[in-house]
């Protein structure tokens, strides 16, 4: 051992070093030791013996959600809760006595709030030292009203919250959704993504879907407190972390099309409309009837309120435009049309069996709409009139496989994608899907005839039927519906590659779409949705429905040669789509494309006057 | 196989140090789970995992190293299926899986994985005809290391996973690499940091890196072949991580920053540390004396009992328990070093090494946490905290280091 190799010394400087650096440790810590235990004891023992530091929470306020130009749908504004603050359980006489009746009594007629509730609170937030919220958004006589006593009052409080505000109430309340409070289940799930319980979380709508962009970061600051509870001074060893708004948000939405669209649709009991561009996808304005104000969830909803919302047939929070299901209807016969013509069974010009009222297939009559029959129409002529029994034709020489293929490359039968929650996908049936459901080979070729003309088992949402008249406006083009258009301040977002494929096809195909459906509008079904100098192309259609009356709709696109906007409206239980939805469009379009001083409304008589023979159908 | 205990021959003053703090540890827990509360009454537990952890010492201490031996790569290889296991089917605490099921207990295989390594390198690194500088001499022993720290680091559990590189580097330089080669080394693990930390998209980050790079290299000489790779990784680092940042999602990035920095959370972390300060000033010279602590009482104390019970030993001892508690394991982590430095068998003293510097990891990093001046990395303090798995595996390591005390002499 006493050896003195050159391996031996070497070993012993290897262990002088680390033995330094043993030391070298061991002095910081000794030295932190000191610091605290020794030059800075009596001010930790102050703050331990009083127990004078607390923790507060500086919430950070969500984002604003703005239109297309820049005007705000959504904000947060600060607001001011009464609170109790728990004492420190040491000093429990003091939190005894603050329960006192003459506390009690002033309190609760400061807050404007019972007796017995106000007690409650302050028992349940003394046993478990969590802060109790004892009036929410006080106006500001009441906040002037406790400043002035809080003196005499323990463990009163104002804190400032932002809260969510939706300047325009029920404007595209379903499009934006709301924000409520993080729940058990949520905060279990989101753990590691910084939730904390009574945060805001988005529940529905754009508000749920960016929720990571709209929810800002929550700072924080210890505060030093005097034996009262009341604030001393900011605790000078950690310093506060400021709160981080969340980011702005910026909608595809035009404020314009979407106040239009509300007060069109302001009679309708249930029912929803969609505007997109289709030019690139974006929703321009989403109605859902009935609608809420979601104000009312920021404010907090009473247990009454949320069941009457929430519950009953009408149920306000859904969203109809993207997750209510209807049958087509005849504005279904845009998509059987544009597969007959791309597969080349039918030419535009071409005439099929002339229309009777009815046709017979199957041992069974098929009856037309227009009971006298239409006579000998082409293809173009057939959907200006919706004609059935032509579709039905059309319907047997397609072939489910390529009606299914084309409804499917249009976005039919799946969810479109939109970038809001809990889309719908509606149902496209096929072969496997009728095997499925009656059996293999067990059902027949006559489903065809009521799949042509968009009855049967199709299902679509209204903002599906918009994005089918929208990529119909547009040859064809697969459009990817979105609602958001820029996060922050950042550059506009490429709207992400459509779910489905849209469809190839030659120009004379869509030549004679667009022919057909500006005729439907001009002199055919839909009449009512015309705009005096503005060329609309549109189509009519009426859901059969066995629970009531039948379901109005109308799809359309203008101006016809160069496409800004295409629309689509549901109606529910209303009774025709020529009579109950394409006049909403009419009027929507009329508020959109022409001046003030021409929109006089088209008088009601003279609109029925006008497709007096097709009122009863298409 | 077995040869007796020889009593004169045990580290004595290392073995009573351990026996101090054992028992410092068992009277801190008891005070620390006597108030209400979730974990009252846990001590009792600690109590019996003592016993075991005292019996696993004996078993460690009493067999030849060498007879240890042959299950070094077996057991390291088991403690890396557990490891894995771990991230697949671990039980979740804080954010992070570290525990592992088995009915009525859970372990941490993390504390086992060190012990392992310490063995696998510790062979590794006493080859005869050992070179640090060529490849298939340093390399083995890195990969060795950074395996079972990628998946601890996975879980995610940063501070236990950091005792990895901290013993690899404390075994490079005990089986004599040189020091500049090890900082080399390190010079890419450090730009990384650096570039994390500063944006290398401003010029301050390239003169920082570029001049420390080039003074290393500059004092070093490096071959030609070794220059060229320590250039090409740090630049590489340094050109790589803001695309790696641009990729990252605003939650990721946010992930590891918490990861990183976990205090920037004043809610969570933040809040222990301001608590776990006042608890330890308030103590002053004297403590309020023993279970008469407040800041434990009012539970203003997270996780008293585990990774802050240095903190309830500060507030209820005063300085002078807690520089008792500091000089004792100062004490054994010398007394460590020196054992290493006197062990004949080069297998024994590396072993030595890597177990002394795997401790005085933890005890600094912990005990500099409570003291606010290191990251909340949720490190226990060996010997004292609560926790099962923690106590029997330092005992183990304790055991051991007598062990090589024991045949200190042997070649």
């Amino acid at each position: 051992m006493r050896s003195s190799s050159p391996a031996r010394r070497d070993r012993e400087r290897r262990f002088a070093a680390l033995a330094a650096l043993t030391l070298a440790g061991f002095a910081l810590m000794v030295l932190g030791l000191l610091r605290l235990q020794v030059a800075e004891h009596q001010r930790y023992r102050q703050l331990s013996e009083e127990n004078r530091v607390r923790l507060e929470v500086l919430r950070a306020p969500r984002g604003e959600i703005v239109d297309r130009n820049g005007q705000l749908l959504a904000d947060s504004y600060p607001s001011f809760n009464i609170v109790f603050r728990p004492m420190p359980a040491e000093s429990t006489e003091r939190a005894r006595a603050a329960v006192r009746p003459e506390w009690l009594q002033r309190v609760s007629a400061l807050v404007e709030a019972d007796t017995t509730v106000v007690r409650q609170l302050v028992r349940v937030a003394n046993r478990s030292g969590k802060t109790a919220v004892l009036r929410r958004n006080a106006p500001s006589a009441v906040l002037a009203a406790v400043e002035e006593s809080r003196g005499e009052l323990p463990g009163l409080e104002v804190v400032v919250e932002p809260l969510r505000r939706y300047p325009h109430g029920t404007l595209a309340a379903h499009l934006l959704g709301y924000a409520g409070e993080i729940n058990d289940r949520e905060l279990a799930a989101r753990a590691d993504e910084g939730y904390r319980a009574g945060d805001l979380i988005g529940r529905t709508g754009v508000e749920r879907s960016f929720e990571g962009i709209l929810r800002g970061r929550d700072g924080a600051e210890y505060v030093v407190v005097n034996a009262m509870g009341q604030r001393v001074s900011t605790l000078t060893e950690v310093p506060p972390r400021p709160p981080v708004p969340g980011r702005r948000l910026v909608l595809t939405l035009d404020l314009k099309v979407q106040r239009a669209l509300e007060e069109v649709m302001g009679g309708v009991r249930r029912g929803a409309a969609v505007a997109i561009d289709p030019r690139d996808g974006g929703i321009l304005g989403m109605v859902s009837r009935p609608a809420y104000d979601p104000n009312e969830f920021s404010h907090g909803l009473t247990w009454a309120r949320w069941k009457e919302i929430s519950g009953g047939g009408s149920n306000p929070l859904l969203d109809r435009a993207i997750q209510g299901l209807y049958p087509p209807g005849s504005t279904f016969k845009i998509v059987t049309m544009i597969a007959a013509l791309r597969s080349g069974i039918v030419r535009p010009e071409t005439q099929l069996r002339p229309c009777t009222g009815s046709y017979a297939f199957g041992g069974r009559s098929f009856g037309c709409w227009k009971r006298s029959g239409h006579g000998s129409l082409d293809l173009v002529s057939a959907i200006q009139h919706s004609c059935d029994v032509y579709f039905y034709q059309l319907g047997l020489r397609l072939g489910l496989p390529r009606l299914e293929a084309t409804a499917r490359a249009l976005g039919l039968g799946g969810r479109t994608g939109v970038d809001l929650p809990q889309e719908s996908g509606g149902l496209m049936p096929s072969a496997a899907w009728y095997d499925r459901r009656w059996g293999g080979g067990r059902w027949r070729k006559g489903v065809l005839l009521n799949l042509a003309i968009g009855q049967g088992e199709i299902l679509a949402t209204p903002l599906q039927l918009a994005l089918v008249a929208a990529e119909a406006s547009v040859d064809g083009r697969a459009l990817r519906p979105h609602v958001v258009r820029r996060l922050g301040d950042g550059p506009p977002r490429e709207p992400e590659r459509p779910v489905q494929t849209g469809v190839a096809a030659d120009a004379a195909v869509w030549e004679a779409l667009h022919r057909g459906l500006q005729r439907a509008v001009d002199t055919g079904t839909g009449t009512a949705a015309r705009v005096p100098g503005i060329a609309v192309a549109g189509k009519t259609g009426t859901a059969q429905n066995p629970h009531g009356e039948d379901h109005a709709l109308f799809v359309c696109y203008a101006p016809a040669d160069h496409p800004t906007i295409a629309l689509a409206f549901v109606v529910e239980n209303s009774g025709h789509g020529g009579t109950v939805a394409a006049p909403l469009a009419g009027q929507t379009l009329r508020r959109l494309f022409l001046p003030d001083s021409l929109q006089r409304r088209v008088p009601v008589a003279a609109a029925h006057a006008d497709t007096a023979e097709v009122v009863r159908g298409d | 196989m077995a040869t007796r205990l020889r009593p004169p021959l045990l580290d004595w003053p290392m073995l009573c140090a351990a026996g101090m703090l054992l028992l410092i540890g068992l009277a801190t827990v008891y005070s620390a789970t006597t108030v209400p509360g979730a974990h009252q009454g846990l001590w009792t537990k600690q109590l019996v995992w003592l016993v075991l952890a005292l019996g696993a010492a004996w078993v460690a201490a009493r067999f030849h190293y060498r007879a240890h031996d042959p299950l070094a790569y077996p057991l390291y290889g088991l403690s890396l299926v557990l490891l894995v296991l771990v991230l697949a089917v671990g039980t979740s605490a804080f954010g992070a899986q570290r525990w592992l099921d088995l009915g009525p207990v859970r372990f941490q295989p993390s504390e086992i994985a060190k012990i392992a390594t310490v063995f696998v390198l510790a062979r590794r690194l006493s080859h005869p005809q050992l070179d640090l500088t060529r490849f298939r001499y340093w390399f083995p022993p890195l990969l060795i290391a950074l395996v079972p720290f990628a998946l601890v680091a996975k879980e995610p559990d940063l501070g236990t996973s950091l005792a990895f590189p901290v013993i690899l580097i404390a075994m490079y330089y005990w089986a004599g690499m040189p020091v500049g080669n090890l900082l080399l080394g390190l010079s890419p693990a450090a730009t990384l940091v650096v570039a994390f930390v500063l944006s290398p998209r401003q010029a301050p980050f390239w003169v920082l890196v570029g001049v420390a790079l080039v003074g290393l290299l500059a004092v070093l000489r490096p071959r030609r072949l070794l220059l060229v790779t320590a250039l090409v990784l740090n630049v590489g680092v340094g050109l790589a991580m803001p695309r790696v940042k641009d990729h990252l999602h605003d939650y990721q990035l946010r992930r590891i920053e918490t990861f990183l920095n976990p205090d920037q959370d004043p809610q969570g972390a933040g809040y222990q540390i301001i608590q776990s300060r006042i608890a330890i000033g308030s103590g002053g010279l004297l403590g309020k004396g023993w279970l008469k602590g407040t800041q434990k009482a009012l539970s203003f104390l997270p996780m008293r009992h585990t990774d802050f019970i240095f903190a309830v030993l500060g507030e209820e001892r005063g300085l002078i328990g807690a520089l008792t508690v500091v000089l004792l394991y100062g004490l054994i982590i010398l007394r460590g070093y020196r054992l290493a430095a006197v062990a004949r068998n080069g297998f024994a003293s590396l072993m030595a090494v890597g177990l002394v510097s795997g401790l005085f990891y933890h005890v600094v990093v912990n005990i500099l946490m409570t003291i606010g001046w290191a990251p909340v990395t949720g490190l226990p303090l060996p010997l004292l905290s609560y926790g099962g798995t923690a106590l029997i595996v330092n005992c183990v390591q304790l055991g051991l280091l007598q062990n090589v005390a024991l045949r200190r002499q042997e070649y």
